[in-house]
This record gives structure tokens, sequence and C-alpha cells, in this order.
């Protein structure tokens, strides 16, 4: 029995990174495609692919205070991604909604919808803990496959 | 009743199965290691695409209530098993040479459409809208680059067989044989129209950048894979690398079969040029381009491959 944990060690080396954008500012979200695309922080290697569809995601980063309108397409979406998979939150919105915490049109903080296993905090957070941050969320992983 | 042992194992085996898949994955690694090293990233490790396959063995599928759920769960295993039987006809010069009953460059030609059917079918009965459009992207880039392909092979086939004396052979083996001979038709100038045609034909039959346009996943999120998750995924990921070994294979075997008669060179000279083939075609072509449109691309192969084909097969028939 030996082999299926050797493979569930080789799967924690190809994390799917899918990212929800509950309403952030946008700010979280350009620090995310830097990330991972430029060539300086280049999260490729770790394995990381950005997936254009939340069915083949693992690793879900999610920005942004969750607007009342994006509420349900964001649950809905959170929904569609199949287990096991792993929830970031990047960015201080998504944990008491930042610079919006004052505002109607916001639910934040994020974790009474959708459960958060990394929180990324930062306004917006430096690629580096982005890094950081999906790192954890690959060891949390390991542990639910 | 040998034979049929030697085709069994040649489909499970080598050159199809086990090696091929292999081989075809390994094919995508290198690819994404030397995309990400000419933007000056380090990029992902070789066994990447390995990775992918075993992480998505892990992973729950989920069938979309609007599915039909035995057309959506079982047509990708129709393209896995048609593409590794097409993995046992195409031959490799002096390594593989398939079974005389089953080497045959018509047949081949219709395992190869079976993959776009299987991400057609696939992409309508997930249910989604964006696998329906997914749908009829794929359809009209098929029906743009069919036609060409349909006539690269004849005309290979007619000079191979007016070469032989007959009239047209679709003979894979015939095919090597003959270039073996007679040197090979990617200098032979009268061919080198088909040769242009096919370098225009395999990014768009492998869905390649300028060509990915029903699995765009900027517009529409990869089209046909949208609703597929987990192993069934994965079994889309295998069919693509299986493809991608049986069409640069292919081009090998239609226009430059040359090499060594002894095995281990041969096999070398044949993993030299697939390197090439597709550093060349698939990875540069890749990293600089941008996706074309669909009518854009639709156009443009009945304009150009196709003229060059058709102006091949004329001249072929011709001289
Ligand atoms: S944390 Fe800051 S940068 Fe990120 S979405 Fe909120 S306001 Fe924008």
């Amino acid at each position: 029995m030996g082999l299926i944990p050797d493979f569930k060690k080789i799967a924690t080396r190809s994390p799917w990174i899918y990212r929800i954008n509950a309403g952030s500012c946008n700010g979280c979200d350009v620090e995310m495609a830097t990330t991972a695309l430029i060539p300086r922080y280049d999260i490729e290697r770790l394995g990381c692919q950005y997936c254009g569809s939340p069915k083949h995601a693992d690793i879900v980063l999610i920005s942004g205070p969750l607007t009342v309108r994006v509420k349900d397409a964001v649950l809905r979406m959170y929904e569609e991604i199949p287990d096991p998979k792993v929830t970031v939150a990047v960015g201080v919105c998504p944990i008491s909604g930042g610079i919006f915490r004052e505002s109607y049109a916001v639910l934040a903080p994020i974790d009474q919808y959708i459960p958060i296993d990394v929180n990324v905090p930062g306004c917006p957070p430096r690629p580096q803990a982005i890094i950081a941050g999906v790192a954890r969320a690959i060891d949390i992983w390991r542990e639910r496959l | 009743m040998s034979n049929q042992i030697a085709i069994l194992l040649a489909v499970l085996l080598f050159p199809g199965g086990v090696f091929a898949l292999a081989f075809g994955l390994a094919m995508k690694g290198v690819d994404r290691r030397v995309a990400a090293r000419l933007q000056s990233r380090v990029g992902p490790p070789l066994l990447q695409p390995f990775f992918d396959i075993i992480k998505l063995g892990f992973k729950r599928t989920m069938v979309p209530a609007a599915a039909n759920e035995t057309v959506f769960l079982y047509t990708p295993l129709v393209g896995v098993v048609s593409m590794l039987i097409a993995a046992a006809l195409v031959p490799i010069t002096s390594v593989y040479a398939p079974d005389a009953a089953i080497g045959n460059l018509l047949v081949l030609l219709y395992l190869l459409m079976i993959p776009g059917i299987v991400l057609m079918i696939a992409g309508s009965a997930s249910g989604s809208p964006y696998g329906a459009i997914g749908f009829s992207r794929e359809m009209a880039l098929m029906i743009a680059y069919e036609g060409p392909l349909v006539l690269i092979a004849a005309a290979v086939a007619i000079r191979t067989g007016m070469g032989m004396g007959g009239w047209a052979t679709f003979s894979l083996n015939d095919i090597v044989a003959y270039q073996q001979a007679h040197g090979s038709f990617l200098f032979d100038p009268v061919m080198w129209p088909a040769v242009a045609a096919f370098c225009f034909f395999y990014p768009a039959n492998l869905g390649i950048v300028p060509f990915d346009i029903p699995e765009a996943e900027t517009e529409v999120l990869e089209g046909p894979l949208l609703e597929y998750s987990g192993p069934v995924l994965a079994l889309f990921k295998i069919m693509s690398a299986l493809k991608k070994v049986v069409v640069l294979s292919l081009g090998i075997v239609l226009f430059f079969p040359a090499a060594p008669a002894n095995l281990a060179a041969g096999f070398l000279v044949w993993l030299i040029k697939m390197a090439v083939l597709m550093l060349v075609g698939i990875t540069a072509v890749r990293l600089s381009m941008g996706r074309m449109r669909i009518d854009q691309a639709f156009v443009f192969f009945l304009k150009w491959p196709l003229l060059l084909a058709v102006a091949s097969l004329a001249v072929v028939v011709v001289v």
C-alpha cells in the first residue's frame, strides 16, 4: 500500500489555481496575475497553472469583500469546484472588508459563507506573501487528498 | 495468431500504449519547460504533465445536471482508444513497421478525425453553452483543415504509387520504403507545397495557439473541456498527448522518414526529428503568436493550405 501515499505526494506537485473575484478593487487580482505569470515570481515552478474552468481547480484564490451582488454567483462557483479543494483568501478585504468595511454593499468577513483555509493579508499583499499562501495551501491540500 | 498478438502489443506497449503515452507527456513537459525558458522563467519540472495526470486521478468527477451522463463520461474513452490504435499504425523507420493489415494511410486519416469528433460530442453532451460554442468552433476548424490533410495524403500516396509503377499506394510501409530508396519527399521540389501545407495543418490539428480556438480558455473557458473534472479530464489530456505523438510521427513518415538501418540509430534519429518538429512547429509558434478568430482561421485555411495542397496534388499528378 506504499504506492497510494507516494502518488498523493506526487499529486500535490500539480496544484491548479482558480481565481474568484468577489468584488475586489482589482488590486489583488493584478497582484495574483503577476505573481503567477511574470518571470520574476513564476509560480509555474511549483507546478501551478491557472485554469479557465472552476471544475479543473484545486486551489481557489478569492479576493474582494464579497459584495451583496456577487454573493450568489461566488457561492455557486465555489460549489462547482470538485473536492478536495483548498481556499485561500487574498487581501484584507475577505478578512474584514478592508477599505470597504463600512459599506452597506459588503458582506465581509467572507468566512461566514465559504470555509477559508489560508488568509493572506495585505492591501494588496506582496507577491511573496501570495506565493507563501499558495505553498501553505498545498500543504493543507496534501492532507485532504 | 502471432500477428494478432503483435498488433495487440503494438497497440498496448510500443509504439502505441505505454510508450506513446509516456513520450507524449514527456514532450508536453519539454514544451512547457522550453516555453518558460524562452520567457526567462524557471518553468515547471519536466515531469509536470505526469504529475497533472496523477493529480486528476485523485479528484472527484462531477457530472453537470444538464449533461447526458453516459455520453459525457464515455466519449473520451473512445478518443483515447482511437489514438492508441492510431499510434500503432505509424511506422518508425528501421525501428517499427506496422502489420501490413493495419498500416494504411486511409485508416489513419479516419482515426485522426476521431479526437475532434470526441471533443464535439463531449462539448455538446456537457449541456453547457460554452461547450456548444466549442462544438461549433471545433467543427468549423475541422472542416477547414481536413480538406488540406486529405489532399496532402493523396499527393504523397500518388507520388509513391507512381514511383513504384502503380497509381496510388496507401500503405505506410511502402511510403517509408519508397522514400528510403529514392530520397525523402522533403528534398523533392515537387512535394514542397504539400510540406508547407502540412506545416500549417498540424498546429491546427493539435490545437496549438494560433488555432486553439475551440478551447480558448480566455473566451470560452476551455470550451468542450469546461465541465470535465477529475479522471475523465485526465483522459482528455491523455488523448491529446497521444495525438501529438501520432500527428508528428505521421509528418515524419510522409515527408522525411530517412534514417540509418540500425535499430538504435534509427530510434535516435526519430527522436531528434520529433523534437525538432515539436520545438519549431509547436513551442515557437505557440509563443510568438496570438490566437486567431474562428472566421480568420477558417478563411486562412481555405486560402493558403488548401491552395498549397491542391497545387501539390496537381503537380504530383502532372509531373
Ligand atoms: S485588499 Fe486592497 S487591493 Fe485587495 S481587493 Fe481589497 S482593497 Fe483591493
